[in-house]
């Protein structure tokens, strides 16, 4: 552990080194197995989160679907190889955040809201490779000894010299954040390299980001509020580099080293098939329609499937306004038109169409969702709209 | 800031892709642990006993977590303390069991589905403990359904009675115990402070061991203590520590024989 003194040292340094530089992706460090924690502090941590974990495997939100995990599992093998990928256990958490967590001990958590925002597995090999990049670094045991480090020095500054703890602590408690946003930014460096050395094309990194502003901007324009200003500069309390500036350096590092590859976009379409309208059912809940409007327009992009359609009609019928039920009856039939399975979108078209003054089509169509789904928990009440 | 348990500025023990939300982490920073203030520590289901001899008794997984507390009053986990608390603790339990009256047998940990329902009841007891804390034991803090004497109402529901593992019990048995020893600049920096006149708080040594009647999910007995005594890393605290976890247990038929003073 380092001394206070050159803890305070390191801390200046933070602070004169603001904002931190990008830097080219560096080359892959050589890789060890099975690897065990060493000293107090990081067998302490992982102590922790092997209990976390114990829980954690028991949860009702880890999705158990073994399709599912050995698919995303793939991902991370084909972005950080196989001798890599081993030493990982990876859970696929039901989530509608945009997240993927990594624990001291190796313990990977994927959102499922992270799965429906990436469009290719390239993509997602850059969320999982950049994770694997803070295990690899040991990056939560520095981040735990450079709180301590700081805390110490406040506490110490508070007892003996009020003047000294004015001065210094707010930059150290600063420090603390910038300490995380360098820690992210060399992840997403060592997440890009995996990707640059691996299959996928290294470009993919900075369009997850491009993309989440995009949504950011969609969401604050379809709840009325002002869109927050992307900037470069991340604020003193932020965990983060900025989306901006992770975008741009991002992009600038991949220019850098030039790969190319294929993202694997069908395949992963293919392979998330059977979760995406469960994760979509779980978005459309957030009542958020600017974001998950342009969400599914980035879905789209390769043509409206009925999973798609029937999620949009969803999505409008939701917010009903006079027109949004017209458009969302229009969405169901193409839906059901286009293939979709289930007979909720007939449910769902009755309804737009009986709120819309076309009682006679929309009772015509609650009639075929009760005859498709007899034993519907919602039968009675249907049956009584059809009746009346 | 990684404490025990994911409720308290989660995720701060995890790194993200995405940013988290700075607040809990400064919160903790700036203000740090409030000390605890007088708490009634013992709960009884009012009007129940537990007739000596008569019931068996099942352990389940104890939560325990052992470490030091830094300067800043960081917890620092310490994978060596905790394993030595969860041997001594072991030990004994299973030497206080002749006093409790009754047999007490460990849990057998079930798998695959079991082991998740059995997962999902061990995250509501530990609510349901802090809530009893939290709005009984702290008089002036009580809910109004809870102001009236001699009342003592908590229950997990009837679905224990199901769980997997308990089958054939009459009562389940839940232990969770909390150590962060004063690292020496903590204690310095308590004694400089105390010069000043401001009181820095050193350590923390919590525990609660709690019963659950298995047939009807009831809560018929909670002892809490929120500035526990006995150095679980040792055998003889560990005894201490058991023997305060254990005061007020019902149907126990020498109240006073273990506890070797405080």
């Amino acid at each position: 552990m380092m001394r206070p003194v050159a803890w305070l040292a390191a801390l200046v340094a933070i602070a004169a080194a603001h904002p931190v530089q990008p830097a080219t992706p560096p080359a892959l460090p050589p890789y060890t197995q099975a690897y065990e924690p060493a000293g107090v502090d990081e067998r302490g941590l992982w102590m922790q989160v092997d209990e976390l974990e114990r829980n954690l495997r028991q949860s009702p939100f880890i999705i158990a679907d073994p399709h599912l995990n050995a698919y995303v599992r793939g991902v991370l093998c084909r972005t950080v190889g196989d001798d890599r990928c081993r030493s990982v256990r990876l859970y696929v958490v039901r989530n509608d955040g945009f997240n993927a967590t990594m624990a001291p001990n190796g313990m990977m958590m994927v959102w499922s809201g992270l799965l429906l925002r990436v469009r290719d597995e390239a993509e997602l090999g850059s969320v999982l490779g950049h994770e694997f990049a803070h295990f690899e670094l040991r990056h939560m045991l520095d981040r735990f000894k450079q709180q301590r480090g700081v805390t110490d020095i406040l506490s110490w500054a508070a007892v003996l010299s009020p003047t000294v703890y004015t001065s210094i602590s707010a930059t150290a408690i600063g420090s603390i954040f910038a300490f995380s946003r360098a820690q992210e930014q060399e992840a997403d460096l060592l997440g890009l390299r995996y990707l640059a050395e691996s299959t996928y094309p290294s470009t993919a990194a900075a369009q997850v980001w491009e993309r989440l502003m995009a949504e950011a901007d969609a969401t604050a324009a379809g709840r009325k509020r002002k869109p927050s200003v992307h900037r470069y500069t991340a604020g003193l309390f932020a965990s983060h580099p900025t989306e901006l500036s992770r975008a741009t350096y991002l992009r600038a590092a991949a220019a850098k080293v030039g790969d190319a590859g294929d993202p694997a976009a069908a395949a992963y379409r293919a392979g998330l098939a059977k979760w995406l309208p469960h994760f979509l059912a779980d978005q459309i809940k957030l009542n958020d329609f600017g974001g998950t409007d342009y969400l599914l327009g980035q879905l789209a992009a390769d043509g409206w499937t009925a999973d798609l359609l029937y999620a949009r009609a969803e999505l409008y019928r939701q917010r009903g306004h006079p027109r949004d039920l017209v458009s969302a009856a229009q969405f169901y039939q193409s839906a059901i038109d286009g293939g979709f399975a289930g007979a909720e979108a007939y449910r769902g078209l009755g309804l737009s169409l009986l709120r819309s003054q076309q009682v006679d089509a929309g009772r015509t169509a609650l009639r075929t969702y009760l005859e498709r789904a007899p034993d519907a928990s919602d039968t009675a009440m249907m049956q009584a709209l059809v009746a009346q | 800031m990684f404490h025990n348990g994911a409720n308290r500025g989660w995720p701060g023990g995890f790194m993200t892709i995405f940013r988290w939300a700075a607040l809990p982490l400064l919160v903790a920073l700036l203000i740090g642990v409030a000390p605890a203030h007088a708490q009634e520590k013992t709960g009884n289901k009012p009007g129940f006993t537990l007739p000596t001899g008569s019931a068996r008794i099942v352990l389940m997984r104890p939560s325990i977590s052992v470490g030091e507390q830094s300067t800043g009053g960081m917890f620092e986990p310490n994978a060596d303390w905790t394993m030595q608390a969860r041997d001594n603790l072991a030990r004994a339990i299973a030497a206080v069991q002749g006093q409790l009256g009754n047999s007490v047998v460990d849990i057998i940990e079930p798998v695959g589905a079991d082991a998740a329902a059995l997962a999902e009841y061990q995250g509501l007891f530990s609510t349901v403990a802090d809530q009893v804390i939290v709005y009984q034991f702290f008089p002036g803090n009580r809910l109004p359904t809870k102001k009236r004497k001699d009342s003592f109402e908590w229950t997990m529901g009837p679905g224990v009675a199901t769980l997997p593992g308990l089958a054939g019990a009459d009562y389940a048995l839940f232990i969770a115990t909390e150590d962060q020893f004063g690292s020496t600049g903590r204690k310095a920096v308590q004694l400089l402070a105390a010069l000043g006149g401001v009181s820095v708080p050193v350590g923390v040594h919590k525990g609660f061991a709690g019963l659950v009647d298995i047939r009807t999910g009831d809560l018929v007995w909670l002892n809490a203590d929120l500035q526990m005594g006995g150095d679980v890393r040792t055998a003889e605290g560990a005894q201490r520590r058991v023997a305060q976890l254990f005061e007020g247990f019902p149907g126990r038929p020498v109240a006073v024989a273990v506890v070797a003073g405080r």
